[in-house]
């Protein structure tokens, strides 16, 4: 990719090229073009360096940065693949596409088991899931009485531990999933499928045409 | 003389000769491979001991589907600002199950569903015709706590905005129902 194109854009870190990510992933060019579109909107909207933040991410999936949330802390660390801090575009194309529709189960599953296994023991413990329970109850302003939720977490840990052991691990989790479908419900968005027609202003930012994509091989970086 | 009406010319010769209904497209890729096993297996004989449990109590909520209530992990909200309106709703209720159950259907029989129920899940079928096909909503009770139940509606087939209006109307009827709505739920301060 061309230091000319690069300036005229502002894009300080290099943006991977489309045609590779979407080589890699569920994704067409098209559709990654048009994510880059999505990316821009949050990347720019506290500071415009062509990354996400913490605080952006946050005020993406809340219209609030002030407000922490485990989740979206999680999230962020997830989709943040080489712990720079910061999301650049292949962390949010390659973390996206996890959510894709047509990605496997497997993939979704293995995300959702390190999503919840917050400290990353590779154990999924009682403490935890409570931890994430009263966020989310904090979240909702739903209070519980400590009975209650020390019921619900007897209920899924009878579930899902079926060794007892009083953690869930990625076996015991791959079998809770199965017998619990709905659980991964919030590993696909089908709005990936429309990604092209919601932000349709790609199509006056695209950098791939037949003539780039072979000229791509010849140019230096 | 009045002008015609789009029902009459639905059922005028005219119109019949050559006419292939539309199919409508179900893109939507809503998740109900629960709600739909349900209403499969009504002939089958009952051999879960799961089952059976079902039948007398709704499906108490495991901790993983509260959790995944939380907006921090609905990414869909990244593409809000251009989406229309949600495919999926849900209240709590201080009322017995059954008590909501019997509500949620005397609410929806005037607006022109046809209710079908089997356990704590109920399907809502839409008598009349809407933009994309005929509306149809899946419903179902979770139990939270002895007194608490979570009730989840979501769209199985159909137009998303009709979807909304339906909500609306159903929820003017649930008044005495409803403890607290999604917006009051995810309210953040």
């Amino acid at each position: 990719m061309g230091c000319l194109q690069c300036k005229a854009k502002r894009l300080c870190p290099k943006r991977e090229n489309p045609v590779k990510l979407a080589s890699q992933t569920a994704f067409s060019v098209s559709e990654v073009e048009a994510l880059f579109e999505l990316f821009k909107i949050i990347s720019s909207s506290l500071i415009d360096d062509g990354l996400i933040s913490k605080e952006e991410f946050r005020l993406a999936l809340f219209h609030n940065n002030k407000k922490k949330n485990i989740f979206t802390d999680r999230i962020f660390d997830l989709f943040d693949a080489n712990k720079k801090g910061v999301i650049d575009f292949a962390d949010f194309v390659r973390a996206l596409n996890v959510f894709h529709p047509n990605t496997s189960q497997e993939d979704k599953i293995n995300f959702s088991f390190r999503l919840y296994d917050m400290d990353g023991t590779g154990f999924i413990e009682r403490q935890e899931v409570k931890e994430m329970l009263n966020a989310l109850l904090s979240e909702c302003e739903m209070k519980l009485s400590e009975e209650i939720i020390e019921a619900i977490l007897d209920k899924t840990f009878m579930d899902a531990d079926t060794n007892q052991d009083g953690k869930i691990d990625m076996q015991e989790w791959k079998s809770f999933v199965s017998r619990n479908p709905s659980l991964l419900r919030v590993m696909t968005l089908p709005y990936l499928r429309d990604i092209t027609t919601t932000f349709p202003s790609f199509v006056f930012n695209t950098e791939v045409d037949e003539v780039a994509t072979l000229s791509e091989n010849t140019r230096s970086g | 003389m009045q002008r015609i009406t789009i029902p009459e010319i639905l059922q005028d010769e005219w119109f019949k000769k050559g006419y292939k209904p539309p199919v409508f497209e179900e893109k939507d890729d809503t998740n109900l491979d629960d709600v739909e096993a349900v209403f499969k297996d009504s002939e089958e004989h009952h051999v879960m001991e799961k089952r059976k449990e079902e039948e007398q109590q709704p499906t108490t909520m495991n901790a993983f589907e509260l959790i995944s209530m939380s907006k921090g992990l609905n990414l869909e909200n990244l593409f809000d600002a251009e989406q229309g309106f949600k495919r999926e709703t849900r209240f709590t209720s201080k009322c017995p199950a059954n008590e909501i159950i019997h509500k949620i259907e005397a609410a929806a029989k005037p607006l022109g569903f046809d209710v079908h129920k089997k356990n704590y899940k109920m399907r809502l079928e839409s008598s009349k015709a809407g933009r994309k096909g005929n509306l149809n909503v899946a419903t179902e009770i979770f139990q939270m706590a002895p007194s608490l139940h979570m009730v989840e509606l979501r769209k199985a087939k159909g137009d998303t905005l009709e979807f909304h209006k339906f909500y609306k109307n159903l929820s003017t009827c649930l008044e005495d129902v409803v403890w607290k709505t999604e917006e009051d739920m995810k309210e953040v301060k």
